[in-house]
């Protein structure tokens, strides 16, 4: 009996032993106290090799759970991503508005430019109604091209614009009489910003605010992915546009077929005119946050939101482009260029100024009468000159691009 | 040898024959054991836990990934509390399967059982505290079926669980629930659990230490001495203890994330498994007679065993299957397979 009880007492420590031992091979808990939360997180102890997603958002102040949900203390994956916010992509528009709203952040008034969330969750690339509404339109079952329909159902309590519409409603393929339009919600809803891409590199985005944010080119197939920028290059755009076309026929998606090579032939597809600025510039160096993101109102086309034009830059034949000398006041302006600091806003610079008024900040207005734009991807400087004194043709009621490439396309 | 403290806590000589591990399987004792295992555990883990329905959750994940060895000793917590629960059932399994309930223990068989039925709430209570989506289902599902017993339901609800089932004052299952369970499993059940621990002990030794034939009729009459069982509790202690930690080490308790709005059920709809048979016996229709008056009848068949069934002849105590008392064998053993049936179906069912 003796020496069975000293046998059961080496068994016992034996078994203590292992528990300690297995206790010392636990990792190293690492916390991190958010400033903005003040609670400490432990989602490094196995993502220390993370890199900070921006530094707009840095981690000491952010965390990782104020935007990415979880249990901030778990250290077992299984519990510590069961209550994740739309799993590894919070900024999705299912979960946005918790994930990156708040009453801090970008969810709030057009006037303190905090309202991103509501302005994309209107806009035309969420709800992809003026595809919808040319669709209906086309195929009889709507008798003008005005949308009714969304991806999701989606009201605006305050209509800014002419063509701003109070609200559209869930658009269901199956309801469609039309097997054509049926189709087409089973073919073609891949391009909203909250849609499953197509399968493909040349599609591979994210959803949701990371769709255009998060830079995909090249950085996905090396699974960099935690990364949130102001700098989109065209090719962040290209996942859903200029990829391919719309058969209406079979009503498909026919995706363009020649090899990207470079810049000048990977931009645009084959049968697009384009001018040298168009495909040498990124496209946000010309479309402003309001055309890309919304204006806050829900609209039937892109061509109720689109407003930059050739002659935003180059003026007519009869017009300088408008200019704008930055003061204190242009406080959007000073924080854009500080989020994408490839010039050095200051008072006094004379900028160009869209049509609705917004300083384009990446643009100086230069001693002999030319223009500079510093592009925002590339940092490159291209020089230019407006319309006025020259010997262009164009007629001051043709401003639309099409009149412009008849002479100034680029050959490829 | 003089006998120290724990010498003097057993009797001076017992059985040879009853005291064989074949005979008594060391239920009574394990479980015992398992308490004070229990009670150290839980008052480690009293040291980080917040009853509170905000931070119940994450102060046990607290306790389960940053507190020094903390998850191993919330792991020896649970399995030291699902086994109790298993160690009882075998002690009555024991108990009735050897006629051992024969007068003059009847009533502490009646002990026993109430021990039984505590540890299987505390069990419940201790499960509730994790506050967690793995209990939610099975929190509101148990706690909804007090409500279902005619006149009572709605007053017991309020006094046992807290809130007002109408939502009038106070949502139910919120706070005052959590507080409630907290102090139920704590205090409300653990002191009349260590009460009826003492007395069912100071029982055994009144009533005549382990059961066994009058001196008369007694074919075997060695004996050993309180120093060897020590030994023996010693051993198996030691024993118990290491396949504790085993699976301490190995299988850590479930856990899961905090349960966000009470009114929203989150995680799967499971009971834990000691209930799984009554879960499964909710399916077959109503809820007050499936889930509370067919268990209460149960309970009473086996309060009734050493009452109203044959009883044990005194010439065949002390040993396994008298035939004295075989309806009260085949009663328990129809109980316990229909329980262990319907705990396979319902995680079965469940999985």
């Amino acid at each position: 009996m003796r020496k069975l009880i000293v046998l059961a007492s080496g068994f016992l420590l034996l078994a203590l032993a292992l528990a300690g031992w297995m206790n010392s091979r636990q990792p190293q808990a690492l916390a991190v106290i958010p400033s903005m939360t003040g609670q400490p997180e432990y989602c490094l102890t196995c993502h220390a090799d993370l890199p900070e997603i921006s530094s707009s958002h840095p981690l000491k102040i952010f965390g990782c759970v104020l935007c990415h949900g979880g249990e901030r203390l778990a250290l077992d994956a299984d519990l510590a991503h069961s209550s994740m916010r739309g799993g590894k992509n919070p900024s999705d528009l299912a979960v946005v508005e918790q994930s990156c709203g708040g009453g801090k952040c970008h969810s709030g008034t057009a006037t303190d430019n905090l309202d991103h969330i509501q302005r994309v969750m209107t806009s035309i690339q969420s709800t992809y109604a003026g595809a919808i509404a040319n669709i209906r339109f086309t195929f009889g079952a709507q008798p003008d091209l005005t949308a009714r329909f969304s991806i999701q159902v989606v009201t605006d309590n305050q209509v800014t614009t002419k063509t701003g519409l109070p609200s559209l409603k869930a658009f269901n393929p199956a309801q469609e009489a039309n097997p054509l339009i049926q189709k087409f919600g089973q073919e073609c809803l891949t391009c909203h910003i909250n849609a499953t891409p197509r399968d493909g590199m040349q599609f591979a985005r994210l959803t949701g605010c990371a769709a255009c944010h998060t830079p995909a080119l090249n950085s996905f197939a090396k699974g960099q992915v935690h990364h949130l920028t102001t700098v989109i290059s065209y090719s962040q755009c290209n996942t859903c546009h200029n990829r391919g076309n719309y058969d209406l026929r079979s009503m498909s998606f026919v995706e363009r077929s020649d090899q990207l090579t470079d810049r000048l032939h990977d931009y645009y597809q084959p049968i697009a005119q384009f001018t040298r600025c168009e495909y040498t510039l990124d496209c946000v160096d010309c479309h402003t946050r309001s055309e890309a993101m919304g204006d806050g109102d829900l609209h039937s086309s892109k061509k109720d939101i689109q407003y930059i034009q050739c002659k935003t830059c180059h003026g007519t034949l009869t017009e300088l482009p408008q200019t704008h000398t930055i003061t204190e006041a242009d406080r959007l302006a000073f924080k854009l260029a500080f989020l994408n600091p490839v010039v050095q806003l200051k008072v006094g610079d004379t900028v160009l100024l869209t049509e609705k008024g917004e300083p384009l900040w990446n643009t100086r207005v230069l001693a002999d009468g030319t223009y500079e734009m510093i592009g925002k991807v590339t940092n490159q400087k291209f020089n230019f000159r407006p319309v006025k004194g020259t010997t262009c043709k164009q007629k001051v009621d043709q401003q639309g691009s099409q009149y412009c490439h008849q002479c100034h396309s680029v050959q490829r | 040898m003089r006998p120290n403290f724990f010498h003097h806590i057993h009797p001076p000589s017992i059985p040879a024959r009853q005291s064989r591990w074949r005979y008594t399987l060391g239920a009574g004792g394990t479980a015992v054991f398992l308490v004070l295992v229990l009670i150290i555990t839980g008052s480690l883990e009293m040291f980080y836990y917040i009853p509170t329905t905000r931070e119940a959750a994450t102060s046990i994940q607290t306790i389960a990934y940053l507190v020094p060895f903390g998850g191993f000793v919330r792991n020896l917590h649970f399995w030291a509390a699902q086994l109790l629960v298993v160690v009882c059932a075998v002690h009555l399994v024991r108990v009735v399967f050897t006629g051992a309930y024969a007068a003059p223990r009847r009533f502490n068989y009646l002990l026993g059982l109430a021990l039984f039925v505590l540890a299987i709430l505390l069990d419940f209570t201790g499960y509730v505290l994790r506050w967690d989506t793995g209990i939610h289902w099975a929190l509101v599902v148990g706690t909804n079926l007090l409500k279902t017993i005619p006149l009572l339901g709605n007053t017991l609800y309020v006094l046992l669980i807290g809130g007002q089932p109408a939502a009038v004052l106070e949502p139910a299952l919120s706070q005052a629930t959590l507080t409630r369970f907290y102090a139920w499993h704590l205090v409300g059940l653990m002191l009349p659990a260590a009460f009826l621990m003492g007395w069912h002990a100071f029982r055994v030794r009144r009533d005549g230490g382990i059961a066994l034939p009058p001196a008369s009729l007694r074919t075997d009459n060695q004996r050993i001495t309180r120093f060897e069982l020590v030994r023996r509790e010693v051993l198996a202690m030691l024993l118990s203890a290491s396949a504790l930690i085993l699976i301490s080490i190995f299988a850590p308790a479930p856990i899961g994330a905090p349960i966000k709005e009470i009114a929203n059920l989150s995680g799967e709809a499971r009971a834990p498994w000691f209930f799984l048979w009554v879960q499964q016996m909710l399916k077959w229709g109503d809820p007050f007679v499936w889930g509370i008056l067919v268990p209460l009848i149960v309970l009473a068949v086996l309060a009734l065993i050493p009452y109203v069934f044959p009883k044990p002849a005194e010439n065949e105590l002390g040993r396994w299957f008298p035939k004295s008392n075989r309806l009260a064998q085949v009663v328990l053993a129809l109980i316990a397979l229909l329980v262990i049936a319907l705990t396979l179906f319902g995680s079965l069912a469940a999985s």
